[in-house]
């Protein structure tokens, strides 16, 4: 039975919820929310991460699942709250520096994370702990491709016409791959602009999501394609008959990163993940999962399921670190033109 | 109740008015309105007026830049276009497509009823983005469409059936048909079976029923659910992104790529208002037309 007493606090509870400023009331020692992807990275965050390191340390973990967009765009509107969201938010690199330059994250360092000084130095960000990474390559049906491309110009050879599909929200990743393919590079994505127009008048096909793409590659509606490897190695697994060559005009490198937000209502539980984040087991299950490479000198992949998603020490030479400042003060030239011209 | 007292009903003139103290009811509604609806759109409207910078994203001013670029734009004036078509040819098929049905649902007198009714609105139990799914997996290369019609050698290669405009078309229908039928037939309801008796008795043919009785009659019902289908259709995002592809341009995605991939939040917000006003101001002009055509009050 409810008594008065049970039920005016039940009401006092929910007047506290709704009246703006008071803080809704959270287990702040126990409890830390989690901006993530849903899906598989999120099920691997769960079951390697939350469950194993977390669990038993009394620490509750809770997702806030969604795509990266809604995420940045949640950050970026709660920047001026005193009590944000989320604890802990992940982001590509990319990504990550467009929120940063808004002074949105804490700064991270050893002392909060200690598993920092075990991260690959060139990965290393100051806000941001980078968690797994990829490279984008050439992903081509071994079936229907018998000579495979070497570079990023040969997507734009006529006898693939119609059969090159990309993916509609890497727009600046395959911008990227077209600037690569006509001399520009990480710092000049100007050259893109003519290889895109030669490119759409190649029948190009765009889908809308690397989802849909992975179903035009598998019934065979297009042979080739800019992709991450890790997507490709997941890919492969599923039964999709996928090679890939890392272009030799080099590959870019994504990284997935994991920050606290400045305005986190559990700061030390969002470090105590990051620095769970980069646990040596975790990073070797994530690889043998998605295909996405550690970022830890301790986590050694087994020999086999290296070969398949790290690079060889020629191509890692070739790996190419995006210029955040440039593609971030081009970003909305690239996205128009991608939309207006591209795709128009 | 006689056809004479239900006449005077509807037309509120034997309708005693509500107590002056009633009026404090639509209070709540009222200002979780305010402040759920007006209190965003004018921080929307503020935020159109600001300039955008790839770095610091959104710089304070106080211009109409953004909505005199967006209207310069050939891109953004082929994108209105075709939503505007889009938004049109959707309405007035789902308006030819509903208006049998909700015919037939109005007249039947069933105990049967309300689980006509309940069928009619179970498409809106699905949710959005899971009905266009089920959509893709019908129109996809090597989808039910495809296998099928392979399979009896109807088509020697597989028909590109996602991703066009004609899938945008059949998906939206889909979504906004029970808007309509249910609109419309709770106003056929309302219409005396006797008048199209008395019509009949007269000699009008069935076609000269519904066009000179029915249709008249059931006016306010299809302005009202052609304006609700017509603002639905000018919003569609999930359907126009999944059916459509990204080729396809509908304001909705627009206004998606400018606030979340462009982080270009100003020009998102002045296209936002651009179809906030296109909208409104055809569903003025519709509904004006409309009841001037048909002396709807």
């Amino acid at each position: 039975m409810i008594s008065r007493r049970h039920l005016l606090s039940a009401g006092a509870g929910a007047a506290t919820m709704l009246v703006p400023g008071v803080p809704i009331a959270r287990a702040e020692s126990s409890q830390v929310v989690v901006g993530t992807w849903g899906g598989d990275y999120g099920q691997l965050l769960s079951d390697l991460i939350d469950k194993p390191l977390l669990a038993p340390k009394g620490v509750e973990v809770l997702q806030d699942v969604a795509n990266a967009d809604p995420r940045k765009t949640k950050l970026l509107a709660e920047r001026q709250s005193r009590r944000g969201s989320m604890d802990v938010a992940c982001l590509s690199d990319t990504d990550h520096y467009v929120v940063a330059t808004t002074n949105v994250f804490e700064a991270v360092d050893a002392a909060k994370i200690p598993r920092l000084d075990k991260v690959f130095p060139e990965l290393r960000t100051d806000t941001a702990i980078p968690h797994i990474y990829s490279a984008l390559v050439i992903l081509y049906n071994e079936n229907q491709v018998k000579t495979p491309p070497t570079s990023w110009a040969d997507l734009w050879d006529p006898k693939w016409r119609g059969r090159v599909g990309l993916a509609d929200i890497l727009y600046s990743w395959n911008t990227l791959a077209a600037a690569l393919a006509n001399g520009g590079g990480v710092s000049n994505l100007d050259p893109a602009e003519q290889k895109l127009m030669e490119l759409r008048s190649l029948d190009a096909k765009i889908y809308p999501s690397n989802e849909a793409l992975a179903a035009g590659l598998k019934s065979e509606e297009v042979w080739l394609t800019a992709m991450w490897l890790a997507r490709g190695f997941m890919w492969k697994k599923a039964g999709i008959p996928l090679s890939h060559v890392v272009p030799k005009e080099g590959a870019a490198s994504i990284v997935f990163e994991a920050s606290v937000p400045r305005n986190a209502r559990n700061k030390d539980g969002g470090f105590a993940y990051l620095d769970a984040m980069l646990d040596a087991k975790a990073q070797i299950a994530f690889a043998d999962k998605m295909g996405y490479v550690p970022t830890v000198s301790d986590a050694v992949l087994p020999e086999d399921l290296a070969k398949q998603v790290s690079l060889s020490e020629a191509d890692r030479a070739r790996l190419l670190k995006p210029d955040y400042k440039y593609q971030s003060e081009r970003s909305q030239r690239t996205l128009d033109f991608w939309n207006k011209q591209f795709k128009g | 109740m006689t056809f004479a007292d239900t006449h005077r009903d509807t037309k509120g003139a034997n309708v005693k008015s509500a107590p002056s103290g009633m009026a404090l009811l639509v209070l709540p509604a009222c200002l979780l309105v305010l402040g759920l609806l007006i209190g965003p759109m004018l921080l929307m409207f503020r935020i159109s007026l600001n300039r955008f910078s790839p770095t610091q994203l959104m710089i304070e001013a106080f211009s109409f830049e953004n909505y005199a670029r967006a209207a310069a734009d050939p891109y953004y004036q082929e994108v209105i276009l075709t939503t505007l078509g889009m938004a049109l040819l959707c309405t007035a098929l789902t308006l030819i497509i509903a208006f049998p049905a909700a015919y037939w649902v109005g007249r039947l007198q069933s105990s049967w009823k309300s689980l006509v009714v309940i069928a009619t609105l179970f498409p809106l139990v699905v949710g959005n983005v899971v009905r266009s799914a089920g959509w893709m997996a019908l129109f996809t290369r090597d989808g039910l469409i495809n296998a099928v019609l392979l399979k009896v050698h109807v088509i020697s290669e597989p028909l590109t059936l996602m991703y066009t405009p004609k899938a945008v078309v059949f998906g939206i229908i889909a979504v906004v048909l029970p808007y309509m039928i249910l609109t419309i037939a709770s106003v056929i309801e309302s219409i005396p079976r006797d008048l199209e008796d008395a019509a009949a008795n007269l000699g009008a043919s069935a076609l000269q029923t519904f066009w000179r009785v029915i249709l008249p009659l059931s006016a306010p019902g299809v302005a009202a659910g052609s304006i609700l289908v017509f603002v639905l259709c000018m919003n569609t995002y999930a359907t126009a992104v999944l059916l459509g592809g990204p080729r396809f341009k509908m304001m909705a995605p627009a206004i998606f790529d400018q606030f979340v991939r462009g982080n270009n939040w100003p020009m998102g917000a002045a296209l936002a208002f651009m179809l906030l006003a296109l909208t409104m101001s055809f569903t003025i002009v519709g509904s004006i037309a409309f009841a001037r055509r048909y002396r709807v009050r």
